[in-house]
């Protein structure tokens, strides 16, 4: 059985939310909710500053509180190491959004995709409304909806169930990689089995010291960061007092 | 939409603070009165839940496409279901852009299906045009819309007036010369107006002047030692970010990366140098750089050449004998000193610029290190600027100095690519059309005030922005009947509310458009384009990563509506219909456009559209006529592969031979003193008159050398504070993202940017004595005008500067990027800030370093 896991190079990681764009497009998430997402932050001060970007998803922890929260068992753990949710056994208490300290399980407040929904039109006879847009197009909800999602989860998700990133399992199971990761224009995703000695994600866990977020708390996560998304020289200095 | 903001900063996600590993397994301890709390939250699940049965392949196929979010170009496949787009990535078979997508590709789905798109022709009903005059707009047939604008054009015919016939152009695909220039030709008139100028016009001009090349360079960045950028912000905007994104790991590992560039730019976080220059400055760094290069004698012996007794001569302040020096490859290198670089020392540099001198001095001696393969790469910002032109040549010109010019790990031109043209349409023009031709151009090009010195040419180039004022002028005369499409003028150029009074005047306006924009708001009939990602056949070049490829659009998707393509079907649909009036010139013109491989003459539209695609590409993908590149088998193949790759790029190549006046690389530029003398004596004038025209500085010899000129910045230092830097966002669709929800959802990818909002970056050294805090409503002025927004405050901005994205602040377009539609922006528009100012000689239009603003809260 495999044990997935991905790398993320924050050296190739340009921080432009391909990854993050993609997965809407993958997954039919709707506005608002993120199952890839990122944290920024200026640090220094005018000259000396600098803006970093850490890209983030669900971190499949091995040990995941999520699962150990939930009440109902609609989040749980494949064989594959992927914490998977089901949304029909979803009663929507948020316990695994409270256990969770990566803030990377969302909520649906509303009824998703609250943009579709729309019935105006800008032009009256010239343009559509949303809804009639999406009818015309023949999608779901949205004109864009990617039907393949269904084939392990519910297309898109309803007002009162949580979601996250699910490693793009119904991709995984037919060999294919997450869509986040096929996206990644600078290649900064590496994905893979951590069982298999020789897969790339193994390769390069051994080769830098990976960091995994909030290490010390014993979630055990499965996304693992390595290099610096600045990754800049400077002048030799021994500083000065 | 409500704001999303994420607060927690990646610090927090790095410390251990919150939960313990204890308190996890204190929760797990409460599942039974979880069960109980979230029993009333039961969701309703019905017809969203399931279907579809699992299949082994997926349900859709990806096929080709080209993206023309920026001008990038990048190829790109989209995942079809059922004739519906659902998902796009980059095209592997690409070897320009390499099978990577940056973020905007992704964006082309919620434009094709924005439910804003018109879905059938619409005429006018208030002919009152004008800002607060809603146009009431009615849905028409598409042939009472044709029947209108043949009828229009043959009024013109028959009075012998088609010079008041006017095309303006916006985004093109390389179909463009039928509709651009073989039709305004044919109907007769010198009026086809394209956007180019207020694109990037003064970005070629100093590769031209130096190198003999007016086109976007591209940088072998993988094999560079140094990246020195000049205001260009590869990983965010134009050009080639799929290509720069991919491979900038790389470039990081090997090069040393510094970026000139007043904001704190994508690109910038990921550099080692960060150079934050005031505004305007750039070409004294440029110039300070050089001086370092030549008294530390870093030049490349190679291409430049050196002293012939060895010994370096380049010391400061003193100038140096012609004949001292034996150049190889470059000309003027010793006049360049005398004249611009003997006395121009980092110190002095660093006094204008507003930057660190050991800074200066470091950049400019690693640089010199590293030659020849180190890159100065030129990008907007120093450029498009009023005094814009010297900057450029004097960014480029370090090109030169390090022997990076046409080399490996350098600055590089374009591959040969080997598309056709389309039939010449000289046969076609009757009297009406050649008398209707040799009327003057509506943008005065050419005039003495605008040398417009496109490839050397006096009025080789377009000047944009200043239609508006040769129609609101009637000068050289009046426009009666103007076709535009996929161009937004009263959004996208500056000053717009020019083109709004300027497009109220023309009597009958037609706009070809996705969306009803802010220039339809003026229009008399606005026409459904299709989509060019995902509903049209054309294609376009680019070039990137030593390759060149040509890429197609296709028509890929169940189309929902009747739109048409603007620039072949609708042109023959007019065609069509002059022909009706006893006028069939042009559709006899564009029977000459034959299938390649039948040889038939098209009978409709749709025919037309694709023999022209056929004729244009032939020999990229007919086996008897190959020339080079990629081996394709035939057409069948060449519509499944998307995209044609040249060969490879053949450096050194040019070095002695480049098409500058002297072939060599030019820093005394004999090809701008040949130019400006042209356009001098056309004008009966001397070269200094011209200078003085066109708001120069320089006099005499000056005028031919890269060098420093005082920035032209309009606004009252007292009453306008502070200096506008504008700039571009990853999201931009050019200004066509506004109306995607993504769009916002994603903005704070910009750095400094929100999601969700428009934000003026802010230093905050600035904003606290102005009392002004994050979040807080403002407005922004100059000279010309204001806008509304959000201010934000941010230590990545220069202090005394206030960055702002371009993008928003659109008051029509759609349901999302208006507040409210045809009444209330969202947002604020740069345009509305950015004063109509040129750099004359190339003729674009002054984005940077041009206006100075004050801030109010509001």
């Amino acid at each position: 059985m495999s044990r997935y896991a991905m790398v993320i190079d924050l050296q190739r990681c340009v921080g432009c939310s391909s990854c993050s764009i993609s997965c809407r497009t993958e997954n039919n998430v709707s506005e608002g909710i993120y199952w890839s997402h990122k944290r920024t932050e200026t640090v220094g001060t005018f000259p000396n500053v600098r803006f970093h970007y850490l890209p983030t998803l669900c971190n499949h922890c091995e040990n995941a509180p999520c699962v150990r929260g939930c009440p109902t068992n609609a989040m749980h753990k494949l064989d594959n190491g992927i914490t998977m949710h089901d949304s029909k056994k979803c009663i929507g208490c948020r316990y695994c959004m409270i256990n969770c300290p990566y803030g990377v399980i969302h909520f649906n407040w509303k009824d998703p995709h609250s943009f579709w929904r729309g019935k105006e039109a800008v032009l009256k006879g010239g343009t559509s409304s949303p809804v009639e847009e999406n009818r015309a197009v023949g999608g779901k909800i949205m004109p864009y909806y990617n039907p393949e999602r269904e084939e392990t989860f519910s297309g898109i998700r309803p007002k009162g169930v949580v979601e996250k990133c699910t490693f793009c399992d119904h991709r995984v199971k037919k060999g294919k990689l997450p869509r986040c990761v096929e996206s990644c224009p600078a290649d900064a995703r590496i994905f893979g089995d951590l069982d298999d000695p020789k897969s790339d994600v193994n390769k390069l866990i051994g080769k830098f010291r990976p960091f995994r977020l909030k290490e010390s708390l014993g979630t055990k996560p499965k996304v693992f960061y390595i290099r610096d998304f600045s990754s800049a020289s400077y002048p030799k200095t021994k500083g000065g007092i | 939409m409500e704001k999303k903001k994420s607060r927690t900063l990646i610090s927090d996600f790095l410390s251990n603070t919150g939960l313990s590993r204890r308190s996890f397994i204190k929760t797990t301890a409460i599942t039974g009165a979880a069960v109980t709390l979230g029993s009333g939250m039961m969701p309703k699940m019905k017809a969203l839940a399931q279907a579809a049965a699992p299949s082994s392949n997926g349900m859709g196929k990806w096929m080709p496409a080209t993206c023309q979010g920026c001008t990038s170009w990048c190829s790109v496949q989209v995942y079809i279901i059922d004739g519906r787009a659902v998902k796009v990535r980059g095209n592997p078979h690409s070897k320009v852009n390499l099978g990577a997508s940056c973020p905007r590709a992704h964006l082309g789905l919620q434009q094709i299906y924005d439910p804003d798109r018109l879905k059938v022709p619409m005429k006018r009903t208030n002919p009152k045009k004008g800002r607060n005059e809603d146009p009431k707009f009615v849905p028409i047939s598409w042939d009472e819309a044709l029947d209108t604008i043949a009828d229009k054009i043959m009024d013109l015919r028959k009075n012998d007036e088609t010079h008041k016939y006017m095309l303006m152009r916006g985004r093109y695909s390389y179909m463009r010369d039928i509709l651009y220039d073989r039709m305004t030709k044919i109907i007769g008139s010198p009026n086809n107006i394209s956007h180019s100028s207020l694109c990037a016009e003064a970005e070629k001009f100093g590769p031209y002047y130096t190198e003999g090349f007016w086109g976007y360079r591209q940088y072998d960045v993988t094999n560079a030692n140094y990246i020195l950028l000049w205001g260009a912000d590869p990983l965010s905007a134009n050009r080639q970010v799929s290509y720069y994104s991919k491979v900038w790991g790389d470039a990081v590992d090997r090069a040393t990366i510094a970026i000139v560039e007043p904001r704190l730019s994508a690109t910038a976080t990921k550099a080692d140098e960060w150079m934050p220059i005031k505004p305007g400055y750039d070409g004294a760094l440029a110039v300070a750089i050089a001086h370092v290069l030549l008294t530390k004698g870093l030049w490349y012996k190679p291409f430049v050449g050196d002293f012939v007794d060895g010994q370096n001569h380049f010391i400061l302040g003193q100038t140096v004998d012609e004949e001292s020096f034996e150049e190889i490859h470059t000309h003027g290198i010793v006049k360049w000193w005398n004249s611009e670089l003997k006395d121009k020392t980092p110190e002095w540099a660093a006094k204008l610029t507003g930057l660190d001198v050991d800074q200066i001095e470091r950049v400019a001696t690693d640089y010199g290190n590293a030659a020849p393969h180190a890159i100065s790469w030129v990008g907007g910002g120093p450029v498009m600027q009023v005094r814009g032109g010297y900057s450029s040549m004097a960014t480029h010109a370090l090109n030169g100095l390090v022997g990076a010019v046409d080399n490996k790990g350098g600055t590089q031109q374009t591959n040969k690519e080997y598309t056709s043209k389309f039939p010449k349409p000289d046969d076609f023009l009757d009297d009406i059309a050649k008398n209707g031709k040799k009327h003057g151009k509506i943008d005065h090009r050419g005039r003495l005030h605008f040398p417009c010195l496109n490839s050397g040419k006096s009025g080789g180039g377009v000047i944009t922005n200043n239609a508006a004022e040769g129609i609101l002028n009637e000068d050289p005369n009046e426009i009666k009947v103007a076709i535009a499409y996929m161009n937004n003028f009263s959004f996208s150029a500056p000053q717009s509310e020019r083109w709004e009074r300027a497009l109220s005047k023309i009597p009958f306006l037609v706009h070809m458009t996705t969306n009803a924009s802010e220039f339809s708001w003026f229009s008399d009939i606005i026409l459904p384009d299709t989509h060019h990602m995902f509903e049209k056949w054309g294609y376009v070049k680019a070039h990137a990563n030593g390759y060149r490829h040509v890429t197609l659009m296709q028509p890929i998707v169940k189309q929902t509506y009747d739109y048409k393509t603007d620039e072949t079907e609708i042109p023959w649909l007019i065609a069509e219909k002059l022909a009706k009036r006893g006028f069939d010139n042009l559709l006899s013109h564009f029977k000459e456009y034959k299938d390649p491989e039948t040889g038939k003459a098209p009978e409709n539209e749709k025919e037309f559209a694709l023999y022209s695609l056929k004729h244009a590409t032939q020999n990229l993908w007919d086996p008897a006529k190959y020339k080079g590149g990629d081996k394709i088998k035939g057409w069948e193949e060449f519509i499944k592969i998307g995209v044609w790759n040249s060969d490879p790029y053949p450096i050194r190549k040019k070095w002695s031979n480049m098409k500058t006046k002297t072939k060599k690389f030019e820093f005394y530029s004999e090809t701008l003193k040949e130019a400006l003398g042209k356009h001098a004596e056309k004008h009966g004038v001397t070269i200094d008159e011209v200078m003085k025209a066109t708001n120069y500085l320089a006099r005499g010899e000056m005028a031919f050398v890269p060098h420093f000129e005082e920035p032209f910045i309009l606004g009252d230092e007292k009453e306008y504070p502070f200096v506008h830097v504008d700039h571009k966002s990853r999201l931009n669709r050019e200004g066509r993202s506004a109306n995607c929800t993504w769009y916002y959802d994603f903005k704070d990818i910009d750095p400094g940017d929100e999601a969700w909002d428009d934000v003026a970056k802010i230093n905050p050294i600035d904003a606290k004595p102005l009392g002004i805090k994050s979040g807080d409503p403002i407005k922004l002025s100059s000279v010309t005008g204001s806008l509304s927004c959000t201010a934000k405050l941010w230590e990545g901005v220069r202090p005394g500067t206030i960055a702002k994205c371009f993008g928003q602040g659109h008051w029509a377009y759609g349901q999302l990027a208006s507040k409210e539609f045809g009444k209330t922006p969202r947002g604020g528009s740069s345009n509305d800030i950015i004063p109509a100012q040129y750099e004359a000689l190339s003729g674009a239009s002054a984005y940077y370093g041009l206006t100075r603003l004050k801030i109010e809260k509001i």
